[in-house]
């Protein structure tokens, strides 16, 4: 059947015309592009598209099935909100890098093989990184080369993994892969997809990033990157004991710098690795109900922490900055962006009748009836530490606490009804959980509101306030920043510089003089001894070559012009060649 | 605006507010041990009433502390600690 229209199509051809319209009709495209891939994702069937044999192996462009639908339905949604809340944003470039990114994490989520999955991957990391230079500050071009470093370190990770792993099955079919057998390339895999998830100690790309991009690539990358990743681990590697644990550490690890840090988007980015944790702890735990949470959650996730983002996003927008300890006071300029963030907040702290009640519980859900029940007081630590967080801190310093230091308004129209949409949606999610069910991979009966969990929710949520408002004192924003183990790397970066050039240079140098000394000695009597074998005995052996030779190499010195136009053009008629040759051959 | 009118509203009854929520606390935990009254789960933590508010009290205590603790002495650097 070839009726399947690829939704990244939407995406790749969008971004390529958006720099060539104007005015009202620039604005509707933008619209149109997401619009346009929600229809395509509603009306698209279940079944196996875009199959064709590439190089003797299996290209799968369109796997679609309960798994990768869900996930494609809120990256759709999330594109629309997302470009909504953009659509003030007068450089093309930043639209045509979102669209890139976008329909990259599309096509990875519909990927059936590796090698799909590795390009659409290694589209995303290269595409999303403008959404941090747009910022065109010198903070966030440092941050985008270390985001794209790193992202290219896992992805020779995934690309080592995936080569070992053709090499062993004989294949690159990105299929469900089992812990008993699992070796080295599987576990080269999962690394890889472990660092775009954020798990720890691969996690300090992103709030190393993600506070340093634009206001509106922010909405974006927090949706897309960590929830693409949580979908290949729910697709290849559940039930792996690593990720229950590791998963349920980010939950904890996450909320703890979360409440330490002072810049808004910073505490935010912090909670994305403890949500993304609950994620991983539920393709960890690997039960139909675990799985089903996993899904439930990023697709609940994906709204409420981009509202959050939004609401951040707006204060830095409007005022200048995102530090704590710079705001105060906002609700009496910004009260409908603080009623939207508060949406967002109470949503991803799971109270009863918003999204993350009906998500989160899920897994905490599975990992009960699993008896595990330290991950579960984990899980229910790192709740506590949400609220406490996303909910209380930021809320009480930004919009309340002292009189505000930086007046403001509130942002333009169109971040105002971006916020409030998916301020509909967490509400809607949250009262009407059904339709989030029907999405879901496997059916299991789970029903959220019943008495014992609404009790119990809200018995830690509440208390969590009362605390938070007896030591609100010890909570206050500081002017600083917290080490993690993006050390490593920054220092690891500068050690790297230092053996450069202090002693790979230094060497290099060396070398150079020695071989100046001896090696062209060396090279002058060698060629003196093949020269005078060259002449006497070649020469009386096979006397018509050697005339030959020269006329090819009076053709050769002429191509050799010294002009680098020249070399280029070569190059390219290299270049086809070598493809009409694949292609001939295919 | 009537939404900013309601917050300055609460924020000068900022003492009758404090009152409500503690009344709502002290409800929800009989709310809790009512519901556990013939009530028997699988596990422990199930048949303590009021266990999650004892949980939240402590584990939030314990997150600032030992949060602000750890980042007072290790964590916290300036803010061009990296140049």
């Amino acid at each position: 059947m070839d009726s399947w229209i690829h939704p990244a199509l939407f995406f790749f051809i969008g971004s390529l015309l958006i720099p060539f319209v104007k005015g009202k009709a620039r604005t509707f495209l933008i619209l149109l592009i997401p619009v346009l891939s929600i229809i395509d994702v509603a009306v698209m069937t279940e079944g196996v598209y875009g199959t064709f044999s590439f190089l003797g192996t299996t290209i799968v462009l369109g796997r679609v099935d309960k798994l990768s639908l869900i996930f494609a339905w809120v990256f759709t949604i999330m594109a629309f909100l997302g470009a909504l809340y953009a659509l003030h944003v007068k450089e093309d470039g930043h639209h045509a890098a979102g669209s890139f990114y976008i329909g990259s994490s599309l096509g990875a989520i519909f990927a059936g093989d590796y090698l799909t999955l590795f390009i659409f991957w290694e589209i995303m990391a290269f595409s999303s990184v403008f959404l941090i230079w747009y910022r065109k500050e010198k903070k966030s071009i440092d941050a985008g080369y270390r985001y794209l470093l790193v992202h290219v370190f896992g992805g020779l990770c995934f690309f080592a993994g995936m080569m070992l792993y053709a090499y062993k099955t004989g294949g690159f079919a990105f299929e469900r892969i089992g812990q008993t057998g699992a070796g080295l390339p599987e576990y080269l895999i999962l690394a890889g997809f472990a660092l775009n998830a954020a798990v720890i100690p691969l996690h300090a790309w992103l709030p190393d990033a993600y506070p340093e991009s634009t206001v509106e690539g922010a909405v974006l990358m927090c949706a897309f990157t960590t929830k693409t990743a949580v979908y290949v681990l729910a697709r290849g590697f559940p039930g792996f004991e690593v990720l229950a644990i590791l998963g349920t550490a980010m939950t904890v690890y996450g909320v703890f710098y979360a409440v330490i840090e002072n810049d808004m988007r910073r505490v935010l980015a912090y909670h994305i690795i403890s949500q993304v944790g609950y994620m991983v702890a539920g393709v960890g735990i690997g039960t139909e109900l675990a799985l089903n949470g996993a899904c439930a959650h990023a697709f609940a996730h994906i709204l409420y922490k981009a509202l959050l983002f939004m609401g951040a996003g707006a204060v830095l927008y409007m005022t200048g900055t995102a530090k704590l300890s710079k705001l105060g006071g906002l609700y009496k300029y910004m009260p409908l962006t603080m009623i939207f963030y508060v949406i967002g907040a109470i949503s991803i702290s799971g109270f009863p009748l918003f999204s993350g009640f009906v998500s989160k519980s899920m897994i905490v859900a599975s990992a009960h009836e699993e008896g595990r029940l330290v991950l579960m007081s984990l899980m229910n630590l790192a709740g506590i530490g949400t609220f406490l967080s996303v909910g209380l801190k930021v809320t009480y310093f930004a919009f309340f606490s002292k009189e505000a230091p930086i007046q403001a308004k509130e942002p333009p129209k169109n971040m105002l009804w971006a916020m409030g949409l998916t301020s509909a949606l967490c509400f809607i999610i949250g009262v009407y959980p059904d339709a989030l069910y029907a999405l879901l991979p496997f059916s299991v009966e789970y029903r959220p509101y019943t008495l014992p969990h609404i009790s119990e929710m809200l018995q830690i949520l509440s208390f969590t306030g009362l605390v938070f408002f007896l030591l609100v004192k010890k909570l206050a924003p500081e002017d600083k920043m917290n080490l993690d183990m993006d050390i490593f790397y920054r220092y690891g970066g500068r050690a790297f510089m230092w053996i450069d050039v202090h002693i790979i240079s230094v060497i290099d140098s060396y070398w150079g003089e020695l071989y100046k000394v001896l090696g062209l000695k060396a090279i002058f009597k060698n060629a003196q001894l093949s020269y005078s074998f060259d002449r006497k005995i070649i020469d009386g052996v096979v006397d018509g070559s050697a005339l030959g030779v020269r006329g090819i190499g009076g053709v050769v010195k002429k191509l050799q012009t010294g002009k680098i136009q020249t070399y280029m053009g070569l190059a390219i008629l290299f270049f086809v060649l070598i493809v009409w040759y694949i292609i001939r051959d295919m | 605006m009537n939404i900013l009118k309601c917050i300055e509203s609460l924020r000068r009854n900022i003492k009758a507010l404090r009152n409500v929520l503690i009344v709502y606390l002290v409800v929800l935990v009989i709310f809790d041990v009512v519901i556990h009254i013939g009530a028997h789960g699988h596990y422990f933590v199930d048949n303590i009433p009021a266990f999650w508010t004892m949980f939240g009290i402590i584990g939030c205590f314990l997150l600032i502390k030992v949060g602000k603790g750890i980042a007072h002495q290790f964590l916290s650097k300036d803010e061009d600690f990296y140049g």
